[in-house]
């Protein structure tokens, strides 16, 4: 187990490797200059002589196989070394963003669960009663809807209109409820309609109907047998997300003035801030690389079949 | 057995995971927690403060640097030694008065008497050069600016007068003292250790009404009220600055009452913009103009070296109905470079005025006649077409990119548009590469000196644009000379020839003056549009009684 774990952590290496030269090539292709785009940002008029002193101090005066050789570097001593736009130690600033961006990614989670686990469960139980009706009408919203819309939305009626809750910022609970709210709505439109599905399947299977002769109990059956398979491609899906999510949420994050990860990033892409791209790139590699892995341990432990071809392996 | 084992580590494993990820976020949650409910309990209700809203961080709040400061959050903290007020008038700041000599190069300032810094040390001439010596040891950084290229000597004559001696004259130096960045103060307890604030400073020291009380990075500043400032008292205790990137929340939040004042320039949509301002529970003001919104017609261009086929464009598309249309009000057509409310350029200018007839006669004049059957007009075999380059990211230049695209194509002029991102595009300006350009002017303090003076060097795309003007040198001349000239009335006979030549070449195309948005909660009785662009709303605002 462990070694499989290590296995595939070292699988990190390689694919860190191919994002940072990938994004390392694209932002050298891109026809901005990050020196210009500083002084831009600035409102400083980029004179010649500006820009090749900033050009200098940012380092992109080197070749640029000295610079890319730098940067591997750095990276694998994990120096990400300071932004350009701030002067500020770039790991300092995400660390300082990434709580923000996991709370919110988190209870969106949380709440998606609960509330798509159940719904899936009963449309599919009572399929085209009213429940059914109801679920299939929140994912065709839920599916629908621009998520800054719905963002907007719910400020209107929830902040503005009934003033139940604040607009925007992070601090108290309060500040959770909308863009948590926000997030989970297409999950959950997508998640119900997964798990209906997954669950209408198991229950057209033989070993439904030899329980049922055995005279086992219907939510007996429904709960140690189909659900125990019908949930596996939603914790799948679900952990898949998770790793989307904790990079960071770009519009929910810039509608709800969320200091997460997300707007860092947006904003650093704006001002060509490279140390930053290329730290985000590396621990969304990472992020997803680790998502993924839980989500093949969870479906290890939920499907004995699946660990059993896992342990042949190694 | 084996499978039992399996189990327990996958779930001990992912039991793991979960409770570091619930350790982060509960570690910041208290953190934050704490730290907004202090800025929140403070905001809008108490009476004596004001709440509104940035969409970008405040900054390091370092007086001599640039990004990420934002210059109006500097203006708070940090005075200059001169103030620039309406109608470009120069009065005294930090320093108290000034003279100069007859040559225009020793300008001596005797300094305020009894100011103190916001932790009670003494503001002098000691403080001022060292804070100028800070400066000038980045004088690249700060090369953009007039004043770097000609000051030559910094002296302290006693603890209250301050000498600088320039190279050669230049008149816009006071001016430049007035800017919110480099020239103003950092307290010695600001500085770091070898005194290159270029780097970095301790803490933010200032002279300025305002000091910075409580800040969360991307989440908000509060500034609380300098007890020692030696100004008349700010009539609030408090200013919150909440950063909050997208317009559209801005203007929800404001709706809510959780903001008192929104402010600045394309802070909020148009659309936003109009339905504040007919809602009778605000009340909105537009500023005076800020700067202009040019469209540049570049001479360099053969089909463009003409000045009759530049009249032409300029006459063939109807600006007031466009700016109108375009901005529904929020800017004014704009018939002069540059508006009137700077020093020297309240001078008679000819408008030149919407007439499609007139701007098809010049263009046949020109030579460009329209082929039999065709839509666009040729000369030499070749066709009257052009790119307009512009801000993909400003709706209002593509707006009005389309009006002129179409108003011309009546005309038989073909306009190509070309969104670029906004670097980019100011990559092309200066690179000379372009056919027609969305341009704007700094504003004041900064004009109309740095205008003449984009009009007269190469590096910045304007000087590069009128090089077809046939008296672009002479051009150049007046501008040299009016800049280093010490006679106020030969400074503005230059200024007026230099602006009606401008004006007769019409390479660069007056659209609309640029304004500031104000939208305030009716809390706020009194506002008061900083003359200095850059500066900050708070002086002279005054807020109804409770």
């Amino acid at each position: 187990m462990i070694g499989y774990i290590g296995k595939r952590m070292i699988a990190i290496i390689p694919i860190v490797f191919i994002a940072t030269l990938v994004t390392f090539g694209l932002i050298h292709i891109s026809p901005v200059d990050p020196a210009e785009a500083y002084l831009t940002a600035a409102h400083i008029y980029p004179t010649p002589e500006l820009l090749a002193e900033k050009r200098h101090e940012f380092g992109l005066d080197r070749p640029l196989f000295t610079q890319y050789v730098d940067t591997l570097k750095r990276i694998a001593q994990l120096d990400f070394g300071t932004s350009y736009l701030t002067n500020k130690p770039v790991i300092d600033e995400v660390m300082d963003k990434f709580p923000a961006t996991a709370e919110l990614a988190l209870w969106s989670i949380i709440f998606s669960a609960l509330v798509s686990i159940p719904l899936g469960i009963l449309a599919a139980v009572y399929k085209n009663s009213w429940i059914d009706m109801v679920s299939r009408a929140i994912s065709y919203f839920g599916a629908s809807i621009p998520q800054f819309w719905l963002g907007y939305l719910l400020i209107f009626f929830f902040a503005v209109k009934l003033d139940w809750l604040p607009v925007e910022g992070r601090g108290s609970w309060e500040n959770l409820v909308l863009p948590t709210l926000t997030l989970s709505m297409v999950m959950i439109a997508l998640y119900t309609r997964m798990l209906r599905t997954s669950v209408l399947e198991q229950l057209q299977e033989s070993y439904v109907q030899y329980a049922r002769t055995r005279g086992i109990r219907e939510r007996v059956i429904m709960l140690k047998h189909v659900l125990k398979i019908a949930i596996t491609p939603f914790i799948t899906g679900m952990g898949m997300t998770m790793g989307r999510l904790l990079t960071g949420t770009i519009i929910v994050e810039q509608v709800f003035s969320w200091p997460g990860f997300g707007r860092y990033f947006v904003e650093a892409i704006f001002n060509r801030d490279i140390p930053v791209i290329q730290c985000y790139v590396f621990i969304s590699a990472c992020l997803f690389i680790v998502c993924n892995l839980i989500v093949d341990l969870v479906q290890l432990y939920m499907d004995p079949r699946i660990s059993a071809k896992g342990r042949a392996e190694h | 057995m084996l499978g039992q084992q399996h189990k327990r580590s996958t779930t001990l494993m992912m039991v793991t995971t979960l409770l570091l990820l619930l350790f982060i976020v509960g570690c910041s949650n208290k953190e934050s927690s704490s730290a907004s409910s202090s800025a929140s309990g403070d905001q809008a209700s108490s009476a004596k403060s004001i709440t509104m809203s940035w969409p970008r961080d405040i900054g390091t709040m370092n007086p001599h640097t640039y990004n990420p400061s934002q210059l109006f959050a500097q203006s708070m903290i940090y005075e200059p030694l001169i103030s620039y007020q309406k109608d470009g008038k120069l009065e005294p700041a930090l320093a108290e008065s000034w003279t100069i000599s007859d040559d225009g190069k020793v300008y001596t300032f005797k300094l305020r008497q009894g100011v103190k810094f916001s932790d009670g040390t003494p503001f002098n001439a000691e403080i001022v050069k060292k804070n100028f010596d800070s400066i000038m040891k980045n004088k690249k950084t700060h090369s953009w600016l007039g004043i770097i290229g000609v000051l030559d000597k910094i002296e302290v004559v006693d603890d209250r007068t301050f000498r600088m001696t320039l190279t050669e004259p230049y008149y816009p130096v006071l001016q430049d003292l007035s800017v919110v960045r480099p020239f103003r103060f950092l307290g010695a307890a600001g500085f770091p250790d070898d005194g290159d604030t270029s780097k970095g400073i301790k803490e933010p020291v200032g002279t300025g009404p305002w000091m910075l009380a409580d800040y969360k990075q991307d989440e908000y500043a509060v500034f609380k009220r300098n007890p020692n400032y030696w100004g008349t008292a700010p009539a609030f205790d408090q200013i919150t600055v909440k950063i909050i990137p997208d317009a559209e929340t801005r203007v929800l939040a404001f709706e809510k009452g959780d903001l008192d004042l929104i402010y600045g320039e394309g802070v909020i949509s148009l659309d936003a913009f109009q339905q504040l301002r007919e809602n009778d529970k605000y009340v909105s003001e537009l500023s005076d103009p800020v700067g202009t919104r040019d469209l540049l017609l570049n001479s360099s261009n053969p089909k463009l070296s003409d000045v009759r086929v530049r009249k032409a464009l300029q006459q063939g598309f109807n600006k007031k109905a466009m700016v109108e249309g375009v901005t529904s009000g929020l800017e004014e057509p704009a018939d002069t470079a540059l508006s009137k409310n700077y020093p020297y350029t309240d001078v008679d200018l000819k408008p030149i005025e919407y007439n499609v007839e007139q701007s098809k006669a010049l263009l046949d004049e020109a030579g460009w006649k329209m082929p039999a059957g065709g839509t666009v007009r040729e000369k030499d075999g070749q066709k009257l077409e052009f790119e307009l380059i512009f801000d993909k990211t400003d709706p209002i230049q593509k707006a009005m990119g389309e009006t002129i695209q179409a108003e011309w194509s009546e005309l038989g002029v073909k306009v190509n548009l070309t969104g670029l991102e906004l670097t980019v595009q100011i990559k092309r300006l200066k690179a000379n590469d372009f056919d027609l350009y969305f341009w704007y002017n700094y504003g004041a303090p900064y004009d109309p000196h740095s205008f003449i003076n984009v009009v007269a060097s190469p590096g910045f795309g304007i000087s590069e644009t009128l090089t077809a003007l046939p008296m672009k040198k002479e051009l150049d001349e007046q501008v040299h000379a009016a800049l280093s000239s010490t006679d106020e009335k030969k400074r503005q006979e230059l200024y007026t020839s230099i602006l009606t030549t401008l004006q007769e070449q019409s390479a660069i195309v007056p659209i609309s003056y640029v304004k500031k948005t104000a939208v305030y909660q009716k809390k706020i009785a009194k506002f008061v549009f900083p003359a200095n662009r850059d500066e900050n709303p708070f002086v002279g605002m005054q807020l109804s009684n409770p």
